[in-house]
């Protein structure tokens, strides 16, 4: 029997398909871990579909792809009830939401009350549907897709629901060395389709409650919420970040540290997430002019507060 | 061999020898044979095999919680084991002492552990050889004394080479290979080591003679001289000794009879033949003391008169330094003596023997009985005395005119022995001046040269003088040595008897009181009080703890040992009271230097019981205390700030310094890793260091993981290692 693939394998694994990207593998996972979903935005063909296929097909799970448009309904999503001429009755066929991992690919291409309809899915891990409530198997992932706010076509995501995701990634062009290498692989296969799983969804579940267990020292707690009320003091905001965007930064932080290696978090970790686990939680002020939205100014927003925060020692 | 590896089947072999020798001894259960037997296997294959039996061994353990279990457990059985069971100290001592070597094994981890199992090997060892006087000893011990010497070697070795070796790079400990491995030269030279620790300890054991507790209190051929105490005295020879201050006795007197005396004779031997220059004593004769119960003996047929007439009896506790005199000193007259004495020896004249001198400290208590001079002898005649009698206490080495002319005119007008005694008495202490410095030993008629021309002189001459004079007259008379005690220690209510306090007196016999002491020396001119009383008080305070120390600890013998098991045994309560005694008279010196403190801070319910109790209660409450927070500290780690924890925060902070000092700058908000990484950037020498030194940092001070003492180690020698850099 070979050895329990462990955290750096699942990495390599997927760095095999995406390549030169292994900072957004790594957060990637880090979002798994933390029983969170991940938001990727950035412009069309940089592999953000590719990342979250790869990182399914390395898990022993279900994957489901829904393509957002914007004519897609939320029945498109969660199921339908239809009537059983047999049985008389109606009967639920479960939707596409109904696997481990989900890509929500474009989901700003489709109607807000369509993405509304994740929200139950996201944050319960549950679908309500004709009064009755179908649990979601675990683990549970949404790994969406979204082009930049400012691309024609869009509808925003509405705060509530860009609340729900863990943390926004941006993957960015790889660098020329690495492109070269996505440009010399053959082309006739799917590249995540190389690959083979390494976990199954029990073991992701099992590393999931480890990832609880890791340990957050009360002043790192402290600097954590420090963090989270220099957002909400700030006269650059009008939105700081909820409890629940705290209650992410603290638990993906210990899902980095778990990653990492370590039983316990340091402050290293609370400021590396804190961009990407807050930024996409927060409202420039009106203030601030046109570039309000873009993520890379909200992220530096972010960063300039956590650098004015003191580190506990 | 790699040395800590070395070191680890060292010390298990030390223990194991230690386990045989007991074993050997019949010091074990069967059952607990066994189970040491057991551990030390388990712990030598989980050491030194590797594969199955390995993976078996290293199941054999218990959790940290576990093992204090077992420990406490242990310590319970003990107490049941030496009350119920084995029914006495050392082989419950020796149980429990199994018990705890075989937890030690399996938590060999840290160096205090080795220090501990290398405590407890000792100990058995040392049980052992008390349990058995066999052959087989010596092997077992000789196989102990080369294991012990392999153990401190490799201890000492590996301890120097992680103080200093290796730099701790990444927080690893330093691998075994840059500590060396044992070869053939440190192999040899250990055993020949051992070996040669052997034939010294062979040869001091055959050279010195094994001899009872006292021989090296002292050290060799320091005994006082007392030449006051052998068969002659000298004319001359107590100068010198009378200055000596060092302390030859102490004698305890009861309280109450303090107001009576204020200074105490303390007589050693009498002496009656005067050859013109020194006495002797002619009385050879000594017979044994009867022992009316084991210890006391009693004096009979003292020539004294009837028990009805007796003056007051002086109890006391004599504390007898080792001296190179068989005499046992006492206020005359002794009537019953009592100490752990095989005999005891008197001569005609009263005064008391050991059958030969003792070589250690003695104590022994005496009731002496003052002879006060009776209303009938104020106007007595002299009597006709036998001739064994005149032939010892008249006996005159030569007639002088001048003396017997001098003693008529003294004594011419008075009738009785005790008048003329007195006149004679009164004219020495009138007419003639104490000193220390009277050479009259050189003289041809010493006592002449003193009388006629010299007029000073001190105790003996005086006495010597009496005697003289009062045989001249028919009245017999003798000399008597001793001390003069006037030392008075208030702290311990005793007197202080030093040998600057020799002193020599008579004792004239009187037809109807008997023998009664007379002292015509007149008292010194010279100072002797000191200018310092408060220097004085404090000697006296320390001289009394001194006392104290000796009787209840330095002389507490295995007989009291066992009579304290027997009471102990017996349920006896007087126990608790003997122990309260020896505390509070230990003690009470500074209770009363410090004696301002008034009685109610100690209110009367204390009874001595009471304390004893209360005492036991709060030693048992703090160890409880400390256990309950060892295994609160065990249970919940994450609220453990040990010192260690302190202390790393603090290299910590000292690191940041030293790069500061380098102009490398934390502001508050970099993080740990941020500030590793601003390092390698800055000042890539020292990365290796700041990181191994902030990986234990941040384990310690945000992960909850306590360091080990290695670690720590390591992290000050990084330290160091970066001031060392900083400043090249």
């Amino acid at each position: 029997m070979n050895a329990t693939p462990t955290i750096p394998d699942i990495l390599e694994n997927i760095a095999r398909v995406i390549k030169g990207k292994p900072h957004v593998i790594e957060m990637s996972v880090v979002a798994l871990l933390a029983r969170g979903h991940l938001l990727l935005e950035d412009v069309p063909g940089v592999g953000k579909t590719t990342l979250a296929h790869s990182l399914a097909r390395s898990l022993d799970c279900s994957f489901k792809r829904i393509q957002f448009t914007s004519d897609l309904l939320p029945s498109d999503i969660v199921g339908v009830s239809i009537f059983n001429r047999q049985k008389q009755a109606f009967e639920f066929m479960p939707g596409p939401i109904f696997a481990n991992i989900v890509l929500a690919d474009e989901i700003n291409r489709t109607t807000p009350k369509t993405q509304s309809s994740l929200l139950e899915a996201m944050s319960e891990a549950q679908i309500s549907f004709d009064n009755k409530t179908y649990p979601l198997s675990q683990p549970f992932m949404v790994i969406a897709t979204q082009n930049p706010a400012e691309y024609h076509g869009t509808f925003p995501l509405p705060e509530s629901q860009l609340d729900r995701f863990l943390m926004r990634l941006r993957i960015g062009y790889p660098v020329p060395e690495e492109e070269r290498k996505v440009l010399e692989r053959p082309q006739s296969l799917h590249p995540a389709e190389e690959l083979c799983p390494l976990l199954t969804a029990h073991d992701v579940v099992a590393l999931q409650d480890q990832v609880d267990k890791v340990r957050m020292e009360e002043s790192i707690t402290d600097y954590l919420l420090a963090i989270v009320q220099s957002t909400r003091q700030s006269d650059l905001l009008s939105l700081g970040v909820s409890t629940r965007g705290a209650l992410a930064l603290s638990r993906a932080a210990k899902a980095l540290s778990f990653v990492r290696g370590r039983a316990y978090c340091l402050p290293d970790d609370v400021k590396e997430l804190a961009p990407i686990v807050l930024s996409h939680r927060i409202m420039v002020a009106r203030a601030q002019g046109s570039r309000q939205r873009s993520s890379e100014h909200t992220e530096q927003i972010i960063q300039d507060l956590v650098d004015s925060v003191p580190v506990p020692v | 061999m790699p040395f800590n590896q070395a070191l680890r089947l060292t010390s298990i072999l030390l223990a194991a020898v230690s386990f045989i020798g007991l074993t050997l001894g019949s010091g074990l259960p069967a059952w607990l044979a066994m189970l040491t037997g057991g551990g030390l296997i388990v712990v030598l294959l989980r050491q030194f095999t590797t594969g199955d039996l390995r993976h078996l061994a290293t199941h054999v353990s218990f959790s940290p919680a576990g093992w204090n279990l077992l420990v406490i457990v242990g310590f319970l059985w003990f107490w049941v084991d030496m009350f119920w069971i084995s029914g006495e100290l050392l082989p419950a001592g020796i149980h429990f002492l199994m018990i705890l070597m075989v937890i030690k094994l399996f938590n060999l981890r840290l160096r205090r552990d080795y220090l501990h199992l290398y405590a407890i090997s000792l100990v058995a060892i040392l049980a052992s050889g008390s349990l058995t006087t066999d052959l087989w000893y010596f092997p077992i011990f000789l196989l102990y004394l080369v294991a012990g010497v392999w153990t401190l070697i490799l201890f000492q070795i590996t301890k120097g080479a992680e103080d200093t070796g290796a730099p701790p790079m990444g927080g690893q400990p330093p691998q075994p290979e840059l500590l060396g491995r044992v070869t053939p030269q440190l192999f040899w030279l250990a055993n020949g080591l051992a070996l040669v620790c052997f034939g010294m300890t062979l040869a001091i054991f055959f050279t010195i003679p094994r001899i009872s507790a006292g021989f090296y209190q002292k050290g060799f051929g320091e005994n006082i001289r007392t030449s006051g105490f052998s068969e002659t005295v000298n004319l001359g020879a107590i100068g010198p000794i009378k200055r000596d201050p060092s302390i030859v006795m102490r004698v305890k007197v009861p309280r109450h009879t303090l107001h009576a005396v204020d200074r105490l004779y303390v007589r050693g031997v009498s002496f009656d033949q005067y050859d013109g220059k020194s006495w002797m004593n002619r009385l050879g004769y000594r017979r044994n003391l009867s022992e009316e119960s084991p210890g006391m003996f009693i004096i009979r047929g003292h020539e004294g008169p009837a028990p009805s007439r007796l003056g007051d009896a002086i109890q006391q506790n004599i504390l007898l330094e080792p001296l190179d005199t068989s005499v046992l000193f006492a206020a005359p007259f002794v009537e019953k003596i009592s100490g752990k004495f095989p005999a005891v020896q008197s001569d005609f004249a009263g005064s008391v023997y050991l059958p030969f001198p003792s070589s250690s400290r003695i104590e022994y208590s005496v009731v002496s009985r003052v002879h006060p001079v009776l209303p009938a002898d104020l106007g007595s005649e002299l009597t006709v005395y036998p001739e064994s009698f005149t032939k010892h206490f008249l006996q005159i080495p030569y007639t002088s005119e001048r003396i017997g002319e001098l003693v008529k005119a003294i004594t011419g007008s008075q009738r009785s022995p005790y008048e003329k005694a007195q006149a004679i008495h009164t004219f020495l202490m009138r007419n003639y001046r104490y000193s220390l410095d009277a050479p009259l030993a050189g003289v041809d008629r010493p006592l002449e040269e003193f009388l006629f021309f010299r007029k000073t002189g001190y105790c003996e001459h005086y006495a010597t003088a009496m005697v003289i004079m009062l045989r001249t007259v028919g009245i017999p008379a003798r000399l008597v040595t001793g001390f003069l005690a006037t030392e008075w220690n208030e702290y311990g209510s005793y007197y202080v008897v030093r040998q600057q306090d020799a002193h020599a007196w008579v004792e004239v016999h009187l037809p109807h009181s008997g023998w009664v002491m007379m002292d015509p020396t007149p008292p010194s001119v010279e100072p002797v009080g000191d200018v310092y009383p408060a220097w004085r008080a404090l000697e006296r305070i320390l001289d009394n703890v001194k006392l104290q120390w000796s009787r209840f600890f330095v002389q507490y013998s295995a007989a009291d040992q066992l009579a304290v098991v027997r009471e102990l045994k017996a349920g006896g309560k007087s126990v608790g009271h003997k122990a309260f005694d020896s505390v509070t008279t230990l003690f009470s010196p500074f209770m009363k230097l410090f004696g301002g403190i008034p009685d109610y801070v100690f209110p009367s319910i204390l009874r001595p019981q009471g304390s004893i109790w209360g005492l036991v209660i709060v030693a048992f409450i703090i160890m409880l205390g400390l256990s309950v927070r060892r295994i609160l500290a065990r249970a919940f780690p994450d609220k453990k700030i040990t010192q260690e924890d302190h202390r790393i925060v603090d290299l910590y902070k000292q690191m940041i310094k030293r790069l500061a000092d380098k102009g490398i700058a934390k502001t508050a908000t970099t993080t740990p890793l941020e500030f590793v990484h601003l390092a390698r950037i800055r000042w890539g020498e020292a990365n290796l260091v700041v990181a191994s030194i902030t990986e234990l940092y941040c384990r310690t001070r945000f992960g909850g993981i306590p360091l080990t003492d290695e670690e720590l180690g390591m992290a000050e020698d990084g330290l160091r290692q970066l001031t060392i850099l900083g400043k090249s």
